[in-house]
């Protein structure tokens, strides 16, 4: 089965455009010289406020999301917006934030340069968006890496003409890319070059492809908020009748007296981290436990939701 | 030297919030074990018994 067109762009240097990319739908970024980086944002067509948040698609993915990975929602909605088919280079990046004026200004000098913040907020805004909705992106084609001392660093990249990454939109998106304004940097090899933006609906074929994924009570929508009213102002004024509700608070601990044999108790002094806890043993013992637990019964990453759907 | 004595059993005092007790109930109520005591012998017997690195 073929796909059937929607349409089919070239973004120019120093440009984005907003696309709505209805569900169902392919979305193709394509290397049309090879080696440019693209910088990429992603709305929930009809609620903006739900938007495409790199810091939970890093802890689900990795710090380079890539073919058969989902770009995530923000807590509490955390819906998977939408899923990358295909990628033919591999190599994208949920570490580093979008280039901005202030970069260029203070570390190179520049009073006007290229820059996916202000390339994100000029396209958004034909939606009504402000500079202060551009999220962080989510960097195609965008080679980094972490060093051993903890830093973070850009290295060349070698897409070619041709390479492209494919994202299918599991909800109707506004669906934003650029082309990163960076020249000067080692991000897209210190040229700045066109990308082709093409759309398509999905075949048949590619939708049943998609994993599923769990829908979860824990995903909120506003009418679920305490405070599901967008703010329209911008000064920040106290609620005077806020009542904090936190969940589960107040947070109370129970004594369990855990009786240990002889055998047990030297197993225990042996096991304990005696470095990390000292001489309390129930601390120690609670790490015991609930290491165990993880190693038992815990099905993602530490730190990470599961995406074993339930259905 | 003395006759050898009996090491007395000893107890150890674990603190668990009310958010760490429900996760050991279900993990109690998927059978591993019949109470939270018990389960947390048997997290102590598994580590004892992986032994390595803590």
């Amino acid at each position: 089965m073929t796909r059937t067109l929607v349409s089919d762009d070239i973004l120019e240097p120093g440009t984005g455009k907003a696309f709505e990319l209805i569900k169902g739908q392919v979305m193709r970024i394509e290397q049309v010289k090879g080696g440019q980086c693209v910088d990429f944002n992603a709305y929930n067509l009809h609620d903006y406020k739900e938007f495409m948040h790199c810091g939970r698609t890093r802890t689900v993915h990795g710090f380079n999301p890539s073919e058969g990975d989902f770009l995530w929602s923000q807590p509490p909605r955390e819906n998977a917006l939408m899923y990358i088919l295909r990628d033919t280079y591999g190599r994208n990046d949920v570490l580093f934030p979008r280039c901005s004026a202030y970069l260029y200004e203070s570390a190179y000098g520049f009073h006007d340069h290229t820059n996916c913040n202000d390339i994100q907020a000029e396209a958004q805004r034909e939606y009504g968006l402000t500079p202060d909705d551009v999220h962080d992106s989510f960097n195609l084609f965008m080679c980094t890496e972490v060093t051993q001392d903890g830093s973070a660093t850009i290295t060349r990249q070698a897409s070619k003409a041709g390479d492209y990454v494919e994202f299918l939109a599991l909800m109707d998106v506004l669906a934003i890319p650029n082309v990163c304004g960076a020249d000067i940097m080692r991000t897209s090899n210190f040229a700045l070059k066109p990308v082709q933006i093409t759309i398509w609906e999905a075949t048949d074929e590619e939708l049943a492809a998609v994993p599923k994924v769990p829908v979860l009570r824990s995903q909120r929508t506003p009418d679920q908020f305490r405070n599901s009213q967008i703010k329209a102002t911008r000064e920040l004024i106290r609620d005077p009748g806020y009542v904090p509700q936190f969940t589960n608070v107040p947070i109370v601990e129970t004594v369990l007296d855990i009786p240990l044999t002889p055998e047990l108790a030297k197993g225990f002094d042996q096991r304990a981290d005696r470095g990390l806890y000292g001489d309390d043993d129930g601390a120690a013992l609670r790490d015991i436990l609930f290491t165990w637990w993880e190693q038992k019964f815990l099905n993602a990453a530490s730190g990470a939701p599961s995406l074993q759907s339930t259905d | 030297m003395p006759p050898e004595q009996e090491t007395p059993n000893r107890t150890i005092r674990l603190s668990l919030n009310q958010q760490q007790l429900e996760l050991l109930d279900r993990t109690v109520e998927r059978g591993p074990a019949t109470s939270r005591k018990e389960l947390v012998l048997l997290a102590l017997s598994d580590a004892i018994a992986q032994g390595g690195a803590k």
